[in-house]
């Protein structure tokens, strides 16, 4: 009946990608908790990580732990650069608009790349190997993304939590009027929180290439839209402990639904587990709309 | 509940709906006049379709749902299943097209039934995110399922000539095709004005502007708001049906389901100004003006510089929506609306 050793395995490889998963989904949060702005281009930025570690690495040879850097600057850069010319106008505009606008600059994102880059998939190899992982023979690869995913939390973390910076923004989270009276520069804190979301965003495009070394076009971001989404609704939208852990709850959901399915003959277990996500979403959004972790 | 009961209504809907129907006269004029020009203008008014159904949920509950493709992909598939099914059941002639054309839009209404009970539920935000999935969702379902010809889709050339015979199809697919689109183009703007001018349509508006104020009034905003989706998705499947199924005789899930659909239909929406009746045509017209001027005039020198120009549009069309939204958030109408002052004039602008 069911293979134990594959349900193990899909577990280890469900963690490892939902450790991923978490990682991506902490920006989606992060822009929302503060601005109220639901980031519908989400996977565009995740898509010109990926882009970032693939052009690094194969024309530059840049090994992928340290494109992430790379991909934090671009992902402040472009933050600055949409918030500045785009978000600011519409702030307190009707929430039509941001959802428009946000899906105009994924589109736009997808749309340049496409035209530099081709819309053919791509990939690379990175090959450091395997490890043993509670027995399941693993790609150090993967490994490393998920420890790179929890020190890009980590840093998150110490920005919010440790930091003068940090302070300002979760007080304007709380009460946007009573920072602005006690001298909070809201603009700027908001231009600030979205750069900081987009840059977790475009860093995990690059853990995420890390990770998965092929399927790198121009339309790859639209299914971690969808997969950011499930995750973010199931955290409770702005939640950023919540959106890691549903994100790690998410991979290993999703990674034993595969193995469910590819008991029942023909169909196609992987292209269905897609939809599976969706379906989840619906169910969540049914059930308990506000998050798993909230009340 | 109904609208078309009160006389007022009826006539309040018709002036409403008059120029915009003077516009689709002439486009149809045009059409029959100028057959060398006859598919141009059968684009033109598949976007102002497109736009006008999209319109009547998105313009008039600002809502945006992002699945709509979807609708249109349920209406090709529930037509060209009826095809099927009537040509495997010896049942010829041309009753096929009202038969498939109530499936799809049955179909189409089921879908926006299942998804509006569960996601209009939810606000604004939870709204959109819910029908992000349903697209792709539905795809990968008939997908990976295997359902209904899977990956590759349903072909039903060949079950519409076993309907009405060779000839019969040739018509079908032409001119027969176009004008049924002319026809459900008439009805959908009939159907906005009726909105527009009943008691629904006030409803919408109060939940447009303060859907909270709304609710404290007493008015439903769920069934309202479901009643809207459940129209605008039947239209779009109709039409799904008409262009896809029965104009072009393929329904393949990669093309029925393409995301770019939706864009299109906010873009033109946005464009020619939300919830109004001449909008979505504005829109159309000036839609399908910048992709021909992007594909003939600026491709070519991109091309030059090393560009690849393929779907080029969507490069242009992005910024421009991003234009509108912060600076013109009501579109042509809405900049029209402002600049006119002789009332007369004013009135037919709607």
């Amino acid at each position: 009946m069911v293979d134990v050793g594959l349900v193990v395995a899909n577990l280890v490889y469900g963690l490892l990608i939902g450790i991923i998963y978490g990682i991506a989904t902490v920006g989606l949060n992060m822009i929302f908790g503060v601005l109220k702005i639901v980031n519908v281009g989400h996977g565009a930025f995740i898509m010109v990580g990926a882009y970032v570690t693939l052009l690094l690495f194969t024309l530059a040879g840049v090994t992928p732990p340290l494109t992430i850097l790379a991909s934090m600057a671009v992902g402040i850069g472009l933050g600055l650069i949409f918030y500045y010319l785009v978000i600011k106008y519409l702030v307190d505009a009707p929430e039509l608009a941001t959802l428009l606008a946000t899906f105009a600059i994924g589109v736009l994102l997808q749309e340049i790349v496409k035209a530099f880059m081709g819309a053919d998939s791509r990939g690379f190899t990175w090959n450091l190997g395997n490890v043993e992982v509670a027995g399941v023979s693993v790609a150090l690869s993967k490994v490393v993304a998920a420890l790179f995913s929890i020190a890009l939390l980590g840093i998150i973390y110490l920005v919010i939590y440790r930091t003068k910076l940090g302070l300002a923004i979760r007080a304007v989270v709380q009460d946007r009027e009573g920072a602005m009276v006690v001298g909070v520069d809201v603009d700027r804190i908001y231009a600030v929180s979205f750069a900081l979301g987009i840059m977790v965003t475009v860093a995990s495009g690059s853990i995420l290439a890390m990770y998965l070394q092929s399927g790198i076009h121009p339309y790859m971001g639209e299914i971690y839209t969808l997969k950011g989404f499930v995750i973010a609704v199931m955290a409770g939208l702005g939640s950023i402990p919540g959106a890691f852990i549903a994100g790690i709850l998410f991979g290993l959901f999703e990674n034993l639904s595969y193995v469910a399915l590819q008991s029942i003959e023909g169909i196609q277990p992987l292209v269905l587990t897609r939809s599976i996500a969706f379906l989840l979403l619906l169910i969540i959004l049914l059930v308990k709309p506000s998050g798993l972790f909230q009340r | 509940m109904m609208p078309g009961v009160d006389p007022w209504v009826v006539r309040e809907a018709m002036r409403k709906s008059a120029p915009t129907l003077i516009f689709y006269l002439v486009l149809l004029g045009l059409y029959l006049a100028l057959p060398q020009y006859s598919q141009f203008i059968a684009t033109i008014l598949f976007y102002a379709i497109l736009g006008q159904a999209f319109n009547i949920f998105m313009g008039m509950t600002g809502y945006v749902d992002f699945g709509y493709v979807a609708f249109l992909a349920s209406g090709a598939y529930a037509f060209s299943l009826a095809a099927i099914a009537l040509s495997n059941a010896g049942i010829t002639g041309w009753i096929f097209i009202p038969i498939g054309m109530a499936f799809a839009a049955l179909v189409a209404a089921i879908l926006a039934s299942l998804v509006g009970a569960i996601a209009l539920r939810l606000r604004g935000a939870y709204f959109a995110i819910a029908t992000i999935g349903v697209n792709e969702g539905l795809r990968y379902f008939v997908e990976g399922a295997n359902l209904f010809g899977g990956s590759i889709g349903l072909y039903i050339v060949k079950n519409l000539k076993a309907l009405v015979g060779r000839e019969g199809y040739q018509l079908a697919a032409t001119l027969l095709a176009d004008l049924l689109m002319f026809l459900l183009a008439a009805i959908t703007v009939l159907v906005t004005g009726l909105i527009l001018s009943s008691r629904l349509g006030y409803a919408l508006q109060a939940i447009r502007e303060d859907e909270d104020a709304a609710k404290a009034l007493g008015i439903n905003v769920t069934r309202y708001k479901v009643t809207a989706f459940i129209i605008s998705g039947m239209l779009g499947g109709m039409l799904g049906a008409l262009n896809w199924a029965l104009k072009g005789g393929v329904v393949e899930p990669a093309h029925v389901f393409f995301i770019l659909y939706t864009v299109e239909a906010i873009v033109i929406v946005m464009l020619g100004g939300a919830g109004t009746l001449l909008g979505p045509v504005f829109g159309a017209i000036t839609y399908i003006g910048l992709n021909y001027i992007s594909n003939v005039y600026v491709a070519p020198i991109l091309e030059g510089v090393g560009i690849k120009a393929t779907g080029l549009h969507l490069i242009i069309l992005a910024p421009i929506l991003l234009a509108i939204i912060i600076a013109a958030p009501n579109g042509i109408v809405g900049l029209l609306k402002e600049r006119v002052k002789n009332p007369r004039i004013r009135s037919f602008i709607t």
